[in-house]
Formats: structure tokens, C-alpha cells, sequence
């Protein structure tokens, strides 16, 4: 065993216990660091400073996206079996995959990185399966994946620059996916709002969940009649911000003519 | 020309369209120039070029061209359907990044990294299937979703490493092949939402719009597939294993997809949810073709991966297209409207023509030949013909159409075409010949300015028939793609030949050989003998040759090309 690597892997699988087990949004978000940073390098031999460097970039701008989605939340699902219950889990199944290492045929990585893969994976499959919160699921997710870059590391030949570069791309899509689910929820009530509208739920479920367009039908606004042939067909919807819009073009309303100056 | 432009053109489009989605004029602006000149680049690709970057080689081929290219198109025209109609903000820049991501996983080289590309490209389209400001319930959808997107994406990085390496004695034992086997395309079978896996894909037309379904739903799995195609071609059909069980399981997944898809989306009232379903029918056949364990099924899986995209693609454009028109999707609410639509009525036939085909045809021809290699003589007759059914779907639909007029129709707005000024008659006041010559050129010019400047108005005037319009070359596209149009055929059975500079010059790129052997990983060897080969790679069936290293090098049979 490297005692280094063991010490790398130990310090991962605390952040998933603290990811998923953590009721402040701060706390979950230093859990997703610790993980996104210290998952692909439990590795051997280490990756090239550059792919290093591409990682923690990757991890801090993920970390951000997630961030900025969770400003202001103050309180988040985390687990209801308590924290020393998922390190427990975590433990049993890093053990596992230190043992079963290269389940059963050589392996080209280091065991820690399968210990750390068993122990991710085992730590998503609540959040996954029950979750109902939207953060906590998508942290298992996130989990599922990384855990999955770790069987990957223990298994295979090292991975080249080229996996490290689409590696941190895949986090910052990850960090980007939570953050934009985390700020689509909270908007819509908060983020055990992905409870609205499952299927048993006693509520009847709402036919169209779409956002409202930002350009509305005439029919579909119950504008009334008499939108004839050749009539313009589409009004814009209010629009916030700045410009305001395409509301007084040409075009928009029936009959209209641009003033030739 | 190899396929690096093509992706920074995406990632700089996409990201910049992305970032201004607040303007939409200039959000749709970027993505329409940044696709415009993807299509031109992909155009450009050439079949034996690769670049080495980054210790991996980026490896363009015929089929990846094709791809490219059908996918800029079918892009640009979804984006024009787009801004036609609703303008959804996300959607542009989504479908550029989208497109890019999976061009970027069919070029990579390496299983792995292709999979975590094509999962990162997935993972982009929560954007526009949870946007701020829907209901909750499309947050709901959006976590399904993601889940979905991260046990595909979990199972597959598993499985790659998993026969990734030397086995020793294990690599004599079937299952563990077959349970690789079994991982992966149970991840692409999760992707496409392939019945019973599509609850969340089901949901997704709930919340996301229609015009970003083809690519959350086809485009973006269509690419994990081509993946596992070609990871199952080389690495687990050159066994000649006894994997009975796990074929039959895909096979049954397959064929149940194919079947009650199409029950699924004859019962659907929403045209969106028809859309779904009707993917998840098609998806049934990529199945069927993971199912297959042959080389015969590598030339029309390719080929039906590309008819399925661009055939989806067009109905979603022509569903968006009448929802902007009458402002519903419901079919009850739609009674008359293909008498206010005309060319949207053209286009739904074109497309259903396109969709189901007849004997002979290449699309039919590629769905017979996958459930044929798949599924015993009797079963793989009923879901070859299967499809037919849809034509009950789209018969429906226009039916719906010819009816008298309902309200929502009556109320929304036709084809029609307008213009938004008339021409202008000025009063002549010139005496001599001369004099009325000029005077009446210079009329003809100021009127032909007034004309001209009335343009942009004029497109907003006319949004519905220029989406009809758009919805109808699409059609057109999936017509042509169909009946192998663009040289499918050709493209989907190239043999690859990578041309990749060398520190020392101009140089070949050894390449991994089509398979005929076991891979050297079930031999018991000290060191990972056999990889990848490009996404557009060669089929297995090529005698003669056998797998190489993942530096390229150790034995090799396949075509090298040069100057």
C-alpha cells in the first residue's frame, strides 16, 4: 500500500461522506471540492503537472457554477441516517475495493483508486435511489461518475492528457448540470421542490412543465380572433431586462406598416 | 482537414451564444454562423486525416463527416424552426456545444475518453430540460435526467476499463465479457431511453423544448452508440463468445422498444410525447444492433443511426413549427390544421414517407438487416415491418388535419405569406422620353430600397411559413437520408486510414486493424494489447489482421494511406 495514495483516497472519501451527508450548502460544496480534486489523483503514477493543473482548474470553476446556484440557500436535504452511518458505508466499501482488487485479474492501477471508486459509488447509490432533494441527488450523480473515474484509474493504464482534458470538462459540465438544476428548483420553490409532481404523489400532475415562452402565440395567448391570412402571426412576450424586447417592431401586430421616413 | 477547427468553432460559438442568451437576436446570430461554418468545416473533413493532441489522436472518417456535416445542417435549420417560433434562449448555444461534444467523443480514439465526451455533451443539455423559470416539475425531470445521464455514463467508463487491460486465466471466463457487454449497452439502451428505460426520456418532452429534443434525445445518444458499436466490434464480437443470455436481453429490449414505442406514441394526444416515443421505436433498432454480435451489423447500424437522427430531428422541427403556428400541441385542439398549413402538411408526409420507407429502400433495408442478425427468422419479420405502424400515427395526424377547422386553429395563424409594405406608385412628372426613362429608373430603385428595407420586417411577418419551410427541407433531408442519399451507404461501411504528422514530418499514424482474432486482453499477456479504433473505424469482418496497442503500435493489418 502507498501510504501517500491512502492518505489521498482517505481525504476523498471524507469529502463524499461530507457531500452527502452535509446539511449546509458549505459544507457540501467542500465536500464536491475535496472529491473533484482529490479523486484523479489517486492515481500511479501521478498525472503530469499539466493534467493536474487542468484539474483543479476545472474543479474550481465546477465549484463556482455550484456555488453561484446555491447563494443564499441555507439549509439542504443531507442524509437522515447521520454522517458517521455514511462513513460507515463508505469504509465498508473502500475495503472491498481494496480487496477485490482488479477483480480478479491484474490490474494496471493502484488499489486505492479502486478502494476510492467502491467507496463513491457506494455513497451515490442512496442519494440516487431515494433522494429528494435536488442538490443531494445530483451530488450522487456526480459521486456515481467520479467513483467511476476511480474503477477506471484502478483498472486501466493511466490515463493520457487527452482523458485528463475531457475529465475536466466532464466536471465542469457536471458542476454546471448541478448548478443550473439547483437554481431551476430554488426558483421554483426550493430545492425540494423535485418532489413536485412525482409520480404517486396525491397532487395531479400538471400537463406542461415548459418554461413560458419568451414569444407567445396569438392562440396560444387567447388573443382572440381574427389573426387572418397574411397577418403577423407571433407577439413577443414581455421581456425583463434592458432592451425590452422586440415589442413595437413591425411585423408584430396586424396591419402594421413601417413608416417610410 | 482534421476535425480540430470543426470543435473550436463549436466551443467558441457555442460558449459565446451561450453567454448572450439574454439578446436573442444575437445568441441565434452566433449559433447560426458558428453551424454555418461547422458545416463548411465538416465538409472539409478528410477520411484519413488525425492530429495527434494532447497524447491521443482526434481521427476524422468518411461516416464522421457525414455526421458532422447532416448535424450542422439539421442544427442550423432546428435553430431557424427555433427563432421562427418560440426562441427558446438555451437552445442555440446548447445544440452548437451538443453537436461539438459528440463530434469530439466519434473522433477520440480511446473507449474511455470517448464516453466521458459524449456523457459531458449530455450532460450540457440539463440546461435547456430544467431552465430557470419552468414549473418544478421540470426540475424533476431535469434530475431524472441527470441520473439517467451519470448511470449510462457510470456503466460504461466501468466497462471499458474493465476489458481494457490483460486478464490472465479470467480472460477464458465468457461472463466476464459479457458482463462488460451487458453494461455498455444497457448504458446506450438508458441514454436513447429505450423501453424500460424511458420513463425519464418520456418526461423530458414535458419540460424541454421540442426543438432541443432531437438533440437530448437522439443526436447526443446516437454518439454514445457509434461508441459502443464500435467498442463491441472490437473488443467483444471478435471473441466469437457464447453470449446468449446478454443477447438476448438486448435483443428483448430491442424489440420490445420498437413495438411499444410505436403503441406508445399512437396513444399520445401531445405531439411532443409522440416525438419521444417515436424516438425510443427507433432507438429500438440501435439496440437491436448491439444486440447483433456480428460484423454484418456494422454497415447498417451506422447507417440507421444516421436515418434515425435526421428523420427525428425533422418530425420535433415540424411539431415546433405547428405549435408556433396554432399555439398548442394537443391533437384534439389541432382539427383543421393542415388546411391553414399546407406545407407543413407536405412536410408530415414527406417525413412519414421518410420514417416508415418500403422494402428496398436503405432505411428499411438497415432496420430489416438489424432485427434479422438480432432476432429469430419469425420475431425479427414482425419487428422489421413494425414500423409500418407508424404510418397509422401520421395518418392520424393528418386526418386531425383535414378536419373542419377548431378554435385554436381558427384563432392561430396560416401560411399564408404577407409583406409588410406595398409598392409604392409615384406620380410621373417628367416630359420628355428621356426624362420619364430616368425618372422611372430612379422609381424603380427607390422601390426596390423600399423593399429591401422592409426585409427584416417581412420575416417577422412571415415566421410561420418560413418555419414551414424550414420543417420541409428537413423532411426533404430525411427523405434523401433515407433512401441513402449523401452517400450513407458508402460512408457507413468506410474502412478508416488515418494520415497524422510525425516529429518527424509528414508521417502515417500506425492504426488499429480491423479484428478477426480475440483481442490479445483475453490472451494471457503481460500488457493491454488491443484498443480502439476510431469511431468511423473499419468492421471487424476485414481478414487478416489483428489488434494493435494503444500507442498504435504492435500488429496491425489495417490501411495506411499517404502521399
Amino acid at each position: 500500500m502507498n501510504p501517500a495514495l491512502a492518505a489521498l483516497a482517505a481525504i476523498t472519501i471524507g469529502g463524499a461522506v461530507l457531500a452527502v451527508a452535509g446539511h449546509d450548502p458549505r459544507a457540501v460544496l467542500l465536500g464536491i471540492l475535496v472529491v473533484l480534486l482529490g479523486g484523479p489523483l489517486v492515481a500511479d503514477p501521478w498525472p503530469d503537472p499539466v493534467a493536474i493543473l487542468v484539474r483543479i482548474a476545472a474543479t474550481l470553476l465546477a465549484v463556482r457554477l455550484v456555488a453561484i446556484g446555491l447563494r443564499g440557500e441555507a439549509l439542504t436535504g443531507g442524509t437522515r441516517i447521520g454522517w458517521p452511518a455514511e462513513a460507515l458505508v463508505a469504509a465498508a466499501a473502500a475495503v472491498v475495493g481494496f480487496g477485490s482488487h482488479g477483480l480478479g485479474a491484474p490490474a494496471l492501477g493502484p488499489p486505492e483508486a479502486q478502494a476510492t471508486g467502491f467507496a463513491l459509488i457506494a455513497l451515490a447509490i442512496a442519494p440516487l435511489a431515494t433522494g429528494r432533494d435536488t442538490l443531494r441527488l445530483a451530488v450522487g450523480a456526480l459521486l456515481l461518475l467520479v467513483g467511476a473515474g476511480s474503477v477506471r484509474i484502478a483498472l486501466d493504464a493511466p490515463p493520457s492528457q487527452a482523458e485528463h482534458l475531457v475529465g475536466a470538462l466532464l466536471t465542469i459540465a457536471i458542476g454546471g448540470a448541478i448548478a443550473v438544476l439547483a437554481t431551476a428548483a430554488r426558483a421554483a420553490g426550493g430545492l425540494a421542490a423535485v418532489g413536485a409532481g412525482r409520480p404517486g404523489e396525491s397532487r395531479p400532475r400538471p400537463p406542461d412543465a415548459h418554461r413560458p415562452p419568451a414569444r407567445r402565440t396569438r392562440a396560444g395567448a387567447g388573443a382572440g380572433a381574427g389573426a387572418g391570412a397574411g397577418a403577423p402571426i407571433l407577439e413577443p412576450a414581455p421581456r425583463e431586462g434592458r432592451s425590452g424586447g422586440d415589442r413595437g417592431r413591425v411585423g408584430d401586430r396586424p396591419g402594421e406598416r413601417p413608416e417610410r421616413q | 482537414m482534421t476535425v480540430l477547427p470543426f470543435l473550436l468553432v463549436a466551443t467558441i460559438a457555442g460558449t459565446t451564444a451561450l453567454l448572450i442568451r439574454g439578446s436573442q437576436r444575437w445568441s441565434t446570430a452566433v449559433a447560426v454562423g458558428g453551424l454555418g461554418g461547422m458545416a463548411v468545416l465538416a465538409a472539409g473533413f478528410g477520411p484519413t486525416t488525425g492530429v495527434r493532441i494532447a497524447g491521443t489522436t482526434l481521427a476524422a472518417s468518411d461516416w464522421l463527416r457525414l455526421f458532422a456535416l447532416l448535424g450542422s445542417i439539421v442544427g442550423l435549420l432546428l435553430v431557424a424552426v427555433d427563432a421562427a417560433t418560440k426562441h427558446e434562449p438555451d437552445v442555440p448555444g446548447i445544440i452548437v456545444l451538443g453537436l461539438g461534444s459528440a463530434v469530439l467523443a466519434l473522433a477520440l480514439t480511446d473507449p474511455g475518453t470517448a464516453v466521458a465526451a459524449a456523457t459531458a455533451g449530455g450532460l450540457a443539455g440539463i440546461l435547456v430540460a430544467a431552465p430557470v423559470g419552468a414549473a418544478a416539475r421540470a426540475v424533476f425531470v431535469g434530475v431524472r435526467e441527470l441520473r439517467a445521464l451519470a448511470i449510462a455514463g457510470a456503466l460504461a467508463i466501468g466497462a471499458t476499463a474493465w476489458i481494457g487491460r490483460p486478464f490472465g486465466e479470467l480472460g477464458i471466463a465468457p461472463a466476464v465479457f459479457g458482463l462488460a457487454y451487458l453494461a455498455f449497452a444497457l448504458a446506450v439502451a438508458i441514454r436513447f431511453g429505450a423501453i424500460p428505460f424511458h420513463l425519464w426520456a418520456a418526461r423530458l418532452a414535458d419540460a424541454a423544448p421540442g426543438v432541443a429534443l432531437p438533440l437530448l434525445m437522439a443526436w447526443g445518444p446516437a454518439a454514445f452508440a457509434a461508441i459502443a458499436l464500435v467498442w463491441i466490434d472490437r473488443s467483444v464480437a471478435p471473441l466469437g463468445l457464447p453470449l446468449d443470455t446478454e443477447r438476448s436481453i438486448l435483443a428483448t429490449i430491442g424489440a420490445l422498444s420498437v413495438v411499444l414505442g410505436l403503441v406508445a406514441a399512437w396513444i399520445q394526444d401531445d405531439l411532443e410525447h409522440v416525438v419521444g416515443y417515436t424516438i425510443a421505436a427507433d432507438a429500438g433498432f440501435v439496440v437491436l444492433a448491439l444486440a447483433g454480435l456480428d460484423p454484418a451489423v456494422w454497415a447498417p447500424s451506422r447507417t440507421w443511426l444516421l436515418v434515425f437522427v435526421v428523420g427525428r430531428s425533422a418530425f420535433a422541427a415540424w411539431v415546433v413549427a405547428l405549435h408556433g403556428a396554432f399555439g398548442t400541441r394537443r391533437l384534439l385542439e389541432l382539427a383543421g390544421w393542415a388546411r391553414r398549413a399546407p406545407v407543413l402538411a407536405v412536410a408530415l408526409a414527406v417525413g412519414a414517407v421518410a420514417a416508415v420507407g418500403w422494402p428496398g429502400l436503405v432505411a428499411w433495408q438497415a432496420r430489416a438487416d438489424l432485427a434479422r442478425l438480432a432476432l429469430p427468422d419469425v420475431v425479427a419479420t414482425l419487428v422489421a415491418w413494425a414500423p409500418l405502424g407508424a404510418t397509422a400515427i401520421y395518418a392520424r395526424i393528418l386526418w386531425i388535419g383535414l378536419q373542419p377547422p377548431g378554435p385554436a386553429v381558427r384563432t392561430g395563424v396560416g401560411e399564408r405569406p404577407a409583406w409588410p409594405i406595398r409598392w409604392r406608385h409615384r406620380p410621373m412628372v417628367g416630359v420628355a422620353g428621356l426624362e420619364r426613362l430616368l425618372e422611372r429608373l430612379a422609381h424603380a430603385f427607390g422601390g426596390v430600397l423600399d423593399q429591401l428595407w422592409a426585409l427584416p420586417a417581412a420575416a417577422r411577418l412571415n415566421r410561420v411559413p418560413l418555419a414551414s419551410i424550414a420543417a420541409l427541407v428537413l423532411a426533404g433531408l430525411a427523405f434523401a437520408i433515407s433512401g441513402g442519399g449523401f452517400g450513407v451507404s458508402a460512408a457507413a461501411g468506410a474502412v478508416p486510414a488515418i494520415e497524422t504528422p510525425t516529429d518527424n514530418g509528414p508521417g502515417f499514424q500506425p492504426v488499429p486493424g480491423p479484428s478477426a482474432g480475440p483481442p490479445a486482453s483475453a490472451r494471457p499477456t503481460a500488457a493491454p494489447t488491443f484498443t480502439f479504433v476510431p469511431i468511423g473505424g473499419s468492421p471487424a469482418s476485414s481478414p487478416g489482421s489483428t489488434g494493435s496497442g494503444p500507442d498504435g503500435s504492435g500488429p496491425s493489418g489495417s490501411a495506411i494511406t499517404g502521399d
